[in-house]
């Protein structure tokens, strides 16, 4: 199973194609390395048998056929030329002097270059040797053969050859079982991998891909792929909690209009008493509807659609706005509302969203805070960054719960009877995030400070 | 809006909608005419002078927005006011917006349907010369930017006196708190909370306050209508 798999991985396909370019490169240059040595060696003993060729014809044409048997005999007598063999026959092919002792029958040509097996073993040997001559018909039919044994020459490039072939075979048959090891623990972890992601599609986010310890690339893969799987989970746990809260906030307004509405719907007409009935469901319909619109523009905003309108904003400006805007619901509560700080910090943004996040930190401030206390916003540039800040005075928000409140339908215990719907923090959180920006929560003793760090502005 | 020139065409391929909108249009006193699909739009929207057209951004041939942009390019200058479902956070909606046109979110009230349409449909009015509006006993100065009843001046902030300014532009009419946003802050989402409200109540207690009668009327689920009595 794994070997099928490791075969049809690409990464062996690919250790495949490499080893097929290096292979022949390899047997390319080493064929070359043969061709040229064998052509070497065999250039030197075809010299020398030309050398000896061209100086018996020599003496023929000098001293005629006499002349060349003496010269035959005394050449054959000559140890310095025992490598050497002759043959001189007259028409009928009867040997009139040399060292071979007939004519070889294969041998048909008159003149010029011949290879052919020796019809007899040399003196001391037991094979056949193979012999490469030149001939020449003299014009009388005398027919003369001047050779070497090329064996030793042939056995020489026969063992360059077979070198060449096994080291060429050799080097495949490493390369290629290389590449299945390679590819097999490449395979492997990949596997564990595929099986883990298996796993998961079928049970559930709680499994998680194994680390070998060997801190390598792999681990890497996996490690990185762990992580991804933990946010998904949290993310997934997100996602139910939302909609169990969701399907909490919807039902209780739906579960109040059915209950009027089959009540009326089974009563008798009653013009009046209908008319408030039908105001109150329409009122409750748009609280539903309200979160809806509240819900889906969070999700537009974290997926950020909106970055083209980004362009250079006064914070301060912004937040002028929102503090007059709420001026009227501040006083009416009696909170203080001052803006202070100053008078430009610029950030690059969307104006809409951040007069919108502003306004639902503003409207928390006012509702959460101290009846009769003072919501205060500041902007300023802290070494460069520019950042708002909203504090009240009211029972602020124990540090544990930091983490929580940007939760969508988070609502802490004692806020559970004001008005809102949990989205607030979870806009000002997508918008933040949007913008790039960093929110710190801190304790105001009395009460509680949301600070925007916003990134420098881009000019 | 004044004279003959209340004819509409609505695009919507729901049959109940699409008769919901007639019937509403027509009972404020629009003659209406109805398209199905985007095709039926063009023909009709090019054959036709209309004040307004609303067209659904979902159609089940052409997208709304591009029906919108083939009847411009088709030399139609009606005012468009583009229903849909799709939310609000989007580029093309402000882009809507600032050319004139408009965007509602669907499900929507009639009223905010009725009080968009007529908004559009006075775009191509004829503007107000007067440097001095009177509704009843409310004068509003638009050089010195004061208000005051029966000779009486009224302390606004600048952003209130631009409320009423609106108000009073839109006399008789109704205003929906979105329109109050946009026009007055320049902000072009649907307040989540009942900041206007809150707003609009202050300013009403200044300009109603202590006086013969109300001219700030509270248009429920809605906004508001600035109206004299009678």
């Amino acid at each position: 199973m794994l070997l099928a798999k490791t075969l049809r991985s690409t990464t062996f396909k690919l250790a495949l194609i490499a080893i097929g370019t290096f292979g022949l490169i390899v047997s390319a240059i080493l064929s070359y390395v043969y061709l040229s040595t064998s052509s070497y060696v065999r250039s030197r003993s075809d010299r020398a048998i030309m050398t000896e060729y061209l100086s018996l014809q020599g003496a023929y044409q000098q001293s005629g056929r006499e002349g060349l048997i003496a010269l035959l005999r005394q050449r054959i007598a000559d140890t310095s030329f025992a490598d050497n063999i002759y043959l001189l026959v007259d028409p009928s092919l009867v040997a009139l002097a040399g060292n071979l002792s007939e004519w070889p029958s294969t041998v048909t040509a008159a003149r010029g270059w011949t290879e052919f097996r020796a019809p007899e073993p040399l003196p001391g040997a037991t094979t056949l040797p193979l012999l490469r001559a030149m001939l020449e018909t003299f014009p009388n039919g005398d027919r003369l053969l001047v050779g070497r044994d090329i064996t030793d020459l042939d056995s020489f490039a026969d063992h360059i050859k077979t070198a060449v072939i096994s080291l060429a075979a050799l080097i495949f048959v490493l390369a290629g079982m290389a590449s299945i090891l390679v590819t097999r623990r490449t395979v492997g972890r990949i596997e564990a991998i595929n099986a883990t992601s298996r796993a998961i599609m079928l049970s559930g986010l709680d499994k998680r891909i194994p680390l070998r310890g060997t801190n390598d690339e792999w681990d890497r893969v996996a490690e990185n792929l762990n992580l991804m799987l933990d946010r998904i989970e949290t993310l997934m746990g997100e996602v139910k909690q939302v909609s169990d809260n969701v399907a909490h906030d919807l039902r209780t307004p739906l579960t109040r209009m059915r209950g009027r509405l089959e009540k009326a719907y089974h009563g008798p007409r009653v013009g009046e008493q209908d008319q408030a009935l039908i105001g109150d469901t329409i009122a409750d319909l748009d609280a539903v509807l309200r979160i809806f619109s509240s819900l889906s523009r969070i999700a537009q905003i974290e997926t950020a659609a909106r970055k083209g309108g980004f362009r250079s904003v006064n914070l301060t400006e912004i937040a002028g706005e929102v503090v007059e805007l709420y001026d009227a619901a501040a006083e009416q509560d009696g909170t203080r509302l001052t803006i202070v700080g100053d008078s430009e910090v610029l950030v690059t943004g969307d104006r809409d969203l951040i007069f919108d996040a502003i306004a639902n930190l503003v409207d928390n401030a006012i509702k959460h805070g101290r009846a009769g206390g003072q919501v205060v916003v500041a902007n300023e540039n802290i070494d460069g960054k520019p950042v708002i800040s909203i504090a009240d005075d009211g029972p602020g928000i124990p540090a544990h719960q930091y983490e929580h409140v940007f939760k969508r339908f988070y609502r802490l215990e004692h806020s559970r009877y004001t008005p809102g719907n949990g989205l607030g923090l979870s806009l000002v959180s997508a918008v933040a995030r949007l913008h790039g920006a960093r929110i710190e929560l801190l304790d105001n003793s009395p009460g509680l400070k949301l600070r925007l760090w916003f990134s420098e502005p881009t000019s | 809006m004044t004279g003959g020139h209340r004819r509409i065409l609505v695009v919507e391929d729901d049959p109940e909608t699409a008769g919901q909108l007639v019937e509403q249009l027509t009972t404020s006193g629009y003659q209406v005419d109805l398209a199905a699909n985007g095709n039926e739009a063009l023909s009709q929207g090019a054959a036709s002078d209309y004040a307004v057209i609303t067209i659904d951004r979902m159609l089940p041939d052409i997208d709304g927005i591009t029906v919108m942009r083939q009847l411009r390019d088709d030399g139609v200058a009606a005012p468009v006011l583009i229903i849909s479902a799709l939310g609000e956070v989007d580029d093309r909606v402000r882009g809507l917006r600032a050319g004139g046109d408009d965007y509602l979110v669907k499900p929507f009230s009639f009223v905010e349907l009725l009080a968009r349409v007529e908004a559009l449909g006075r775009r191509s009015d004829t503007i107000v010369k007067e440097t001095i509006l009177r509704v009843g006993d409310l004068a509003v100065d638009l050089v010195s930017r004061t208000a005051s009843r029966r000779g009486k001046d009224i302390v606004l902030f600048p952003r209130e006196f631009q409320l009423l300014e609106y108000l009073v532009r839109n006399e008789g009419r109704v205003v929906s708190r979105a329109m109050l946003l946009r026009h007055v802050w320049d902000l072009h989402f649907d307040p989540s909370t009942n900041i206007i409200d809150v707003y609009v109540g202050r300013v009403r207690r200044k300009v109603d306050g202590q006086q013969a009668y109300p001219l700030i009327h509270t248009v429920r689920g809605i906004g508001y209508c600035l109206r004299a009595p009678g």
